[in-house]
C-alpha cells in the first residue's frame, strides 16, 4: 500500500534516501549499519521491466509517458475538486463529483500500474515509531468532546 | 424537468429548496475551463498511448484518454439549452412574490 504521497515522484524518493543518509551521520557505526539493514528490509519494490533503457536519452520513454499522464490526472483531481465545490445546482454538482471520483480512480490505477512496473520504491515505517505515535495520540483521546468515543 | 419544490409557507414567499437547474455565469466559466482540460487530456493520452512500446502502458493511457472523452460529453450536455425554460420557471415563481 501507498504509505504517503511523497514517495510517488522519483525526485521525492531520492530526497527521502538523502534524508536517511543524513540521519545516519548522527549515529554510531553499529546503529548506522543496523539502520541500513532495516532500510533494505523495509523496502517495497517490484523488479523493473527489462525493456527500460539503461542509459536514458533526452527522448520520452514509456516511464516518462505514464508519469506525465499520472501528473495530468493528479492535476485534474485538484481542478475538479475546486469546480465541484463551486457548482450551483445539484445535477451539475453530482456530475462533477462523478468526474472527480473517476479521475481519482484513474490516477490510482496508473499509480498501481507504475508500482507493478517497479517504478516506485516504498519504505515501511518502523513499528516502534508507529507504536510511539499510537501512544501519543491515544493519550489525546482524553480530549474527545463526545462521550463513548474511546477506541481501543 | 426541475422539481422546483416550493414550500407553501404562511407568507406569500415561495422558497426554492435547491438552486434551480440553471447554469450560472460562474458555472459557465468553470464548464468552459473543464471542457478545455478534458480536451487537452484526451489528446495527450491518445498521443502518448500511440508512442508507448509497452502494451500494458499503452492500454492504461488509452483507457484514461477514453475516460476524458466521456467526461467531455458529460460536461458538454450542461451547456445545451435548458437555461431558458428553467429561468422561465424561476421568474414565474419570483413574480408571485411581487404583488405583496
Amino acid at each position: 500500500m501507498k504509505l504517503n504521497p511523497s514517495p510517488r515522484l522519483s525526485l521525492a524518493g531520492r530526497r527521502s534516501a538523502n534524508q536517511a543518509k543524513e540521519a545516519s551521520t548522527e549515529m554510531n557505526m553499529n546503529q548506522a549499519q543496523s539502520n541500513q539493514q532495516n532500510q533494505s528490509m523495509n523496502t517495497i519494490q517490484n523488479p523493473k521491466p527489462a525493456n527500460e533503457p539503461q542509459v536514458k536519452g533526452p527522448e520520452m520513454n514509456d516511464r516518462d509517458r505514464v508519469n506525465d499522464i499520472l501528473a495530468l490526472e493528479k492535476y485534474l483531481t485538484d481542478s475538479f475538486n475546486v469546480s465541484a465545490r463551486e457548482a450551483s445546482h445539484p445535477q451539475l454538482h453530482q456530475n462533477i463529483m462523478t468526474i472527480l471520483n473517476e479521475t481519482h480512480a484513474m490516477q490510482y490505477e496508473l499509480y498501481e500500474l507504475m508500482f507493478r512496473k517497479g517504478y516506485y520504491k516504498l519504505e515501511a515505517e518502523d513499528q516502534n515509531k508507529l507504536d510511539q505515535s499510537y501512544q501519543q495520540f491515544m493519550g489525546y483521546t482524553t480530549q474527545f468532546p463526545y462521550s463513548g468515543g474511546h477506541v481501543m | 424537468m426541475q422539481q422546483t419544490q416550493t414550500q407553501p409557507s404562511a407568507s406569500q414567499q415561495p422558497i426554492m429548496m435547491q438552486p434551480p437547474q440553471v447554469i450560472t455565469t460562474k458555472d459557465h466559466l468553470y464548464l468552459k475551463d473543464q471542457l478545455s482540460w478534458e480536451l487537452i487530456a484526451m489528446k495527450k493520452c491518445q498521443h502518448f498511448a500511440q508512442e508507448s512500446q509497452d502494451p500494458e502502458i499503452r492500454q492504461a493511457i488509452d483507457k484514461a484518454g477514453q475516460m476524458h472523452q466521456r467526461h467531455y460529453n458529460m460536461l458538454l450536455k450542461h451547456l445545451k439549452h435548458g437555461n431558458r425554460s428553467a429561468m422561465n420557471q424561476v421568474r414565474q415563481l419570483q413574480q408571485q412574490t411581487q404583488p405583496s
